[in-house]
């Protein structure tokens, strides 16, 4: 009997579920999330599915969700009551911040509202200096004064973060065990467990956010257990985390600021797998929603990684060279640039008469005018409409329906007339503006960080990602896109493919050259160790624990590092400097000359809990009936090629190689196909389009 | 012009200024520069006008076309392809001493067609002082290696002599040549994409676009300013001195004068050149005053020429707001942040429901510098802001940059580990924000102990005696402080020095409050109760200027009426002072004295 897994991504409008049988088969499910109790459309979404496929709880073999419960809790200030116990002197670090903005000239800024007010925050007199030596000892006394003024003010988590305790946890250790004899039910984030790693603010931060969403994501994850046992469903829970990789629910309990980009990292693991499946060594992923659209780089069958980011930054950020929005976390996550480009976002012209698109977006209400339910701004959906890419009468399978004349009409009057432009011209603008800004978050990813696109492929999801994704690979001169199967869903597909990953990493700097590699290489084996520890208690032993190790250098002096990944086998230092020169060239056109040292300064291990075999079947086939196809409609392609004539399909009526113009349309998503391309569905059935 | 093409280009160009930046903030060595932000990058046309600039720092707005006119006026005839040009003398246009401009023409067969431009703040260029960034020089050539515009690159060959000239004028060779190479690549970037642009618009229709993106922003500014009122406004303000003349306050002064879509920022009446390193230059006062009107402007317009050409600068040379050869500029940065407050001030006047009131006065320089025991130097240099004035809608920023710099703090840890120094302190200080109906920005101290045997260190504060102003009955912030050893002598230091520093010797910065907005009598109380809890404000300090009485965390709303009334009665208002530089009421301890000003100089007395 074929076992199957199941996929779950939860977002604010939609919870998507993805079912996958060990044989291939897919079925798929969207319905609307419930915002009250997000646990609650999960167990309700599983029974509809038990029911359409006759299957029962006990064919479930795991459970893999994305969630956004975390993010949000920090979104709207909705986690726990917190406290926070800090060095004397140093109170502030967490309100005080880096003290940059994020936007300049905006004399209407407000700094976001810190997590831990200021009365809630404690200071103990004690010192740990540069070198991890106690200068000033904590006294018991004052400690116990700390923890019982935030437990008088009845706080639900304490976050403990005292200067240099990355190299002598001492004192953040005593803190922990006086809160475990007072409150032992309390959770408690130590700065020392959840990021040993230099800079007070960004530790502060991190160990803040994780004490801040520990109950909220704990009693999440307990409520979910219980309703799935409840409908006989015995799987096991994973957690998809911001870093890519899975983790067990217990896990995710412990150390939810791992799970707070849950969300997308779904999307960009299943192209990564897919990517391996087809070896195609460069892929630039490309999720495109409602609002926003998100890249990513893919290189060598390894997703790229941030060490740090912003919760709740997002689109706030009008650029790369500016930070300070939201809030701080250094944990890694796939490193996604997002730009506030989507169907939604609004069409407008500026005050020098410039037409524009975004950031604002009309969301789910009112949404695009052909939504018709009350959005009187055009948006990129309505131009997508009137250029013919997207069917005019309804989306979702029948489940939209659209107003195609009333968007023509509000485009006509508050875009293309003020432009003094044809309509279709005008939309085609609209559409244009939308790929160029979403191209810059391409290049963020690319040739800001020196790769070249032209050497990648566009791997594109979302619902509206296939609309634009050959438009902007041509723009780009890529050559080849990729549209994977549920290109709507992806996010949840995406998690069927991921494997358990847990990252740790430490502060440990050292010059290279005057380095005892034996010193180095322990310290590796410890975090070593702390991986392969976790992953046993997972049953992940053996060759199906894996590790990898990498190391942030810099060149002494510089205060940005790069990460390079280390071989297994002996410590080689010589190696490492190398290593780090070549990426340090390839990334930026130049190196230091011979005799600038280099610096080791942050040490990672990743350890993986590989399944047995692959995951991934070979081809997987949709459980239900395509519709009849759609009559072939016009669609616009510039002003050179003009109104053309467009056969639309099924994707499997791509079995046999076609050329553009083609427009593909599904349940979830509509991919569009310009003159001069060629699309055919591989085995796996992904959509390949070469672009001529 | 097709609007769609047009709007891809722009797309284009301003990413290939920000991708610049991107690169010098990767690869830079000096913590000036990533935290600070004190570097740009951008992109001029052919004739050296500004197209796009990779803004990180509003106070290098300005920088670019000054340094690109003394280009051309050296180099106009005598440029080839390979040719690299830098320079950083403040009187051939460019700032301080310690940025320095590194230029690349581009060119595509044969014709130049743009320029690729980056100027970044360099950790040491030489000088008396480590850190080149004394306040108290009193001429340039006691700052450091004074660059003329050169050719760092002739014809792709590197002028091998000037390399070794810099390198043994400054202090930390390896830090400014990383630097260095880090402005060049930045350049190589942009000339690559630039090839990019150039094959696919071809040179006629990119020219065209160039000039087009200038007209652009141009459009965009003078119909903001077409939005607000026409007019003249002046405003004062001072400065407690410049370090050297001790206590001769310099004296601030600009008129606004507004017409259409056109402004003119007009410094006529601004005190002469100092002794002391803090005098501007000319491109550093526009970069000020075109912060000032950009902060009452819509945000997303471009930073380029076409602002310049709607937003009119004046300032005499010789004045500290424009100095001529020998000023000494180093730590102009002073006057650059307080000339924005300044313009903050004329706005003010002209917008009253749109300007904040002054905040802490922009940063405070510190500088320590020595050798250790085996003759290698050290340098540490902090600046340091974070109080913000009161919003006619909202209180101050605590612990946020001045608009005029967008830097960021060095992580203390990071600094305890790299350099000879400790810090027992950083956080904010009570009771020294300015009341009103949105409180001033509270500000934060910093205490610093020194490890090494011995060291130098240079302080340049100011806001000591002239506090930062509160704005419509708000109250001015408290000032800002200096001592040595805080928790032994206590010693009071003055607001700009240079001392040698011993072993174990502790300096505390104490940054001014910044100034309220609106009568204090009209805060909500439940504000004044939150700052109390949260130890920003003291009981005794809500009772005295919001008359606020609390009692056992709760507010007695009797003898908050009766204490309002009381200081209603005492301070005699008929209608709230639009500026004030003194609190409303005199206090036990002080000697201070209301006086308002209408924004013309003439009201004002300065003590």
């Amino acid at each position: 009997m074929a076992s199957y897994s199941v996929g779950v991504d939860v977002g604010g409008t939609f919870t998507d579920i993805v079912l996958l049988g060990s044989e291939g088969t897919i079925h798929t499910k969207k319905i609307s999330s419930s915002v009250e109790n997000y646990a609650q459309a999960i167990v309700e979404g599983l029974a509809e599915v038990f029911r359409e496929t006759g299957l029962g709880g006990d064919a479930i073999e795991e459970i893999r969700h994305g969630t956004t419960v975390a993010s949000n809790a920090i979104l709207e200030h909705k986690g726990a009551r917190t406290g926070l116990i800090t060095s004397m002197g140093f109170r502030d670090v967490l309100e005080i911040r880096t003290l940059r903005m994020p936007r300049m000239y905006d004399i209407a800024w407000s700094k976001p509202a810190p997590l831990v007010e200021r009365y809630l925050r404690r200071v103990v007199d004690e010192r740990i200096d540069a070198v991890g030596a106690v200068q000033r000892a904590l006294d018991p006394r004052d400690a116990e004064r700390a923890v019982d003024a935030l437990l008088a003010e009845q706080v639900e988590a304490i976050a403990v973060c005292l200067l240099h305790s990355f190299t002598n946890p001492a004192h953040e250790l005593l803190l922990k065990k006086i809160i475990e004899k007072k409150a032992p039910a309390l959770p408690c984030s130590l700065s020392c467990e959840v990021l040993p790693e230099i800079k007070e603010y960004e530790r502060t931060s991190t160990t803040v956010l994780n004490a801040y969403v520990t109950p909220i994501v704990a009693s999440y994850l307990k409520a979910l257990r219980k309703g799935l046992d409840n409908a006989g469903v015995r799987a096991r829970l994973l957690l998809m985390q911001s870093n890519g990789g899975l983790t067990t629910d217990a896990a995710a309990a412990e150390r939810p600021i791992h799970i707070i980009e849950s969300g997308p990292a779904g999307g960009v693991v299943g192209a990564q797998v897919l990517a391996r499946a087809k070896h195609l060594p460069k892929i630039i992923t490309f999720d495109m929603g409602g609002t926003t659209a998100k890249a990513s780089v893919v290189e060598d069958g390894e997703v790229t990684r941030a060490h740090e980011y912003s919760v709740g930054a997002g689109i706030m950020i009008g650029s790369r060279l500016l930070s300070g929005a939201g809030y701080t976390l250094k944990v890694p996550a796939i490193d996604l640039a997002e730009v506030g480009a989507g169907g939604g976002s609004l069409v407008w012209i500026d005050a020098a008469g410039a037409l524009q698109i975004g950031p604002q977006s009309a969301g789910a209400s009112p949404g695009p005018v052909c939504y018709d339910k009350g959005g009187e701004t055009a948006t990129v959906t309505d131009a997508n409409l009137l250029l013919g890419y997207i069917n005019p009468a309804h989306l979702v399978g029948g489940a939209v329906k659209l107003n195609a004349e009333k968007a023509r009409r509000v485009f006509a009057e508050t875009v293309a007339a003020p432009l003094g432009m044809a309509l279709d011209q005008a939309a085609y603008g609209a559409h244009l503006i939308a790929a160029s800004n979403m191209i810059r978050a391409i290049k963020s990813v690319s040739t800001e960080r020196g790769r070249d696109p032209r050497e990648f492929a566009l791997f594109a999801f979302g619902g509206n990602g296939p609309v634009f994704a050959c438009g902007m690979a041509a723009a780009l001169g890529m050559k080849r896109v990729v549209v994977p199967p549920c290109a709507g869903l992806f996010s949840s597909f995406g998690l069927l493919y991921a494997d358990v990953e847990h990252h740790y990493s430490r502060t440990f700097r050292r010059l290279l050259r005057q380095s005892d590699p034996h010193e180095i290489a322990r310290a590796w084996d410890a975090l070593a160790k702390q991986a392969l520890d976790q992953l046993a208690v997972e049953g992940f032993t053996g060759k199906r624990a894996h590790l990898r190790r990498s190391a942030a250098l810099h060149y002494h002096g510089q205060t940005y590092e790069l990460t390079v990944p280390l071989p297994d086998g002996p410590m080689d230092l010589n190696y490492l400097e190398e290593a780090f020169g070549r990426e340090h060239e390839k990334t930026y056109g130049h190196r230091a000359g011979e005799d600038e040292p280099v610096e080791l300064v942050t040490i990672q291990v990743v350890g993986q809990g590989l399944h047995e075999g692959t995951n991934v079947p070979q081809r997987v086939r949709p459980s239900r009936p395509e519709p009849a196809p759609p009559p072939p409609r016009r669609a616009y392609f510039g002003a050179q090629i003009g109104w053309l004539e467009t056969p639309v399909l099924r994707r499997s009526d791509l079995s046999t190689p076609r050329a553009g113009p083609l427009i593909v349309e599904e349940y979830d998503a509509t991919c569009v196909i310009p003159p001069g391309a060629k699309a055919e569905l591989d085995t796996g059935g992904n959509i390949l389009i070469e672009l001529g | 012009m097709d609007p769609i093409e047009f709007e891809l280009f722009k797309n284009a160009i301003f990413s290939i200024a920000d991708e610049m930046a991107l690169t010098v903030f990767r690869t830079t060595y000096s913590g000036v520069l990533k935290d600070n932000m004190d570097y740009s990058t951008g992109f001029a046309d052919a004739e050296g006008k500004l197209v796009a600039q990779g803004l990180t720092l509003p106070g290098h707005l300005g920088s670019v076309p000054t340094a690109m006119q003394s280009i051309m006026h050296h180099y106009r005839d005598d440029m080839q392809p390979g040719d690299v040009f830098i320079m950083n003398d403040p009187f051939d246009g460019g700032m301080h001493l310690p940025d320095i401009f590194v230029f690349k023409p581009l060119y595509h067969e044969g014709e130049r067609l743009a320029f690729a431009c980056t100027v970044c703040h360099h950790t040491d260029v030489g000088g008396r002082v480590a850190g080149s960034n004394a306040s108290d020089s009193t001429e340039i050539y006691a700052e450091g290696l004074r660059i003329a515009p050169l050719k760092l690159y002739d014809r792709g060959v590197l002028n091998k002599t000037l390399m070794t000239i810099i390198e043994k004028n400054v202090r930390l060779p390896v830090q400014v040549f990383g630097d260095l190479r880090a402005q060049l690549a930045a350049c190589h970037i942009a000339e690559k994409q630039f090839a990019g642009l150039v094959a696919k618009y071809g040179t006629e229709q990119l020219k065209l676009y160039m000039r087009e993106t200038i007209d652009y922003a141009e459009r965009l500014t003078r119909a903001a300013l077409e939005k607000l009122p026409d007019g003249e406004w002046s405003f004062e303000d001072w400065i407690d001195d410049d370090g050297v003349d001790y206590g001769k306050p310099i004296r601030l002064f600009v008129t606004l004068r507004k017409k259409g879509g056109h402004m003119v920022v007009d410094w006529t009446g601004t005190g002469p050149q100092v002794k002391g390193a803090i005098n501007s230059t000319l491109s550093y006062t526009k970069a000020a005053s075109y912060t000032g009107v950009r902060s009452v402007l819509p945000q997303g317009i471009p930073n380029n020429e076409g602002v310049f050409r709607a937003i009119e600068v004046i300032c005499p040379p010789g004045t500290v707001g424009n100095g001529v050869l020998p000023a000494a500029c180093a730590a102009r940065g002073l006057t650059g942040f307080r000339m924005t407050d300044c313009m903050f001030g004329a706005l003010a006047m002209m917008l009253p429901d749109k300007v904040k009131a002054a905040g802490d006065g922009g940063n405070t320089g510190v500088s320590i510098g020595g050798y250790d025991a085996g003759r290698k130097p050290f340098i540490y240099v902090d600046f340091t802001c974070g109080a913000w004035g009161a919003r006619p809608w909202a209180d101050g920023l605590d612990g946020n940059s001045h608009m005029f710099a967008n830097m960021a703090s060095h992580s203390v840890e990071v600094t305890e580990t790299e350099q000879p120094i400790q810090f027992l302190a950083y956080e904010f200080v009570p009771d020294k924000a300015g009341a009103g109906k949105y409180r001033g920005g509270v500000p934060f101290r910093r205490d610093y102990r020194f490890l090494e045997e011995e060291g130098v260190l240079q302080v340049r504060s100011d806001r000591r005696t002239h506090r930062p102003f509160g704005l419509y009955g708000g109250s001015p912030g408290m000032p800002s402080e200096n001592y040595l050893d805080p928790d032994g002598e206590n010693r009071t230091l003055p607001s700009k020095f240079t001392m040698t520093i011993k072993r174990g010797q502790v300096f505390r910065h104490v940054l001014a409050g910044a100034g309220g907005w609106g009568d204090p009598l009209e805060r909500d109380p439940a504000a004044v109760l939150r700052d109390v809890r949260n130890e920003f404000l003291s009981p005794a300090k809500a009772a005295a200027d919001y008359g606020i009485v609390i009692i056992e965390n709760q507010m007695d709303p009797k003898a908050t009426a009766q204490r309002r009334a009381e200081i209603r009665a005492a301070r005699g208002w008929r209608e709230v002072p639009k500026l004030q530089w003194h609190d409303p009421l005199p206090r036990e301890t002080g000697t201070d004295h209301v006086f308002v000003s209408a924004g013309k100089a003439e009201n004002v007395v300065c003590p």
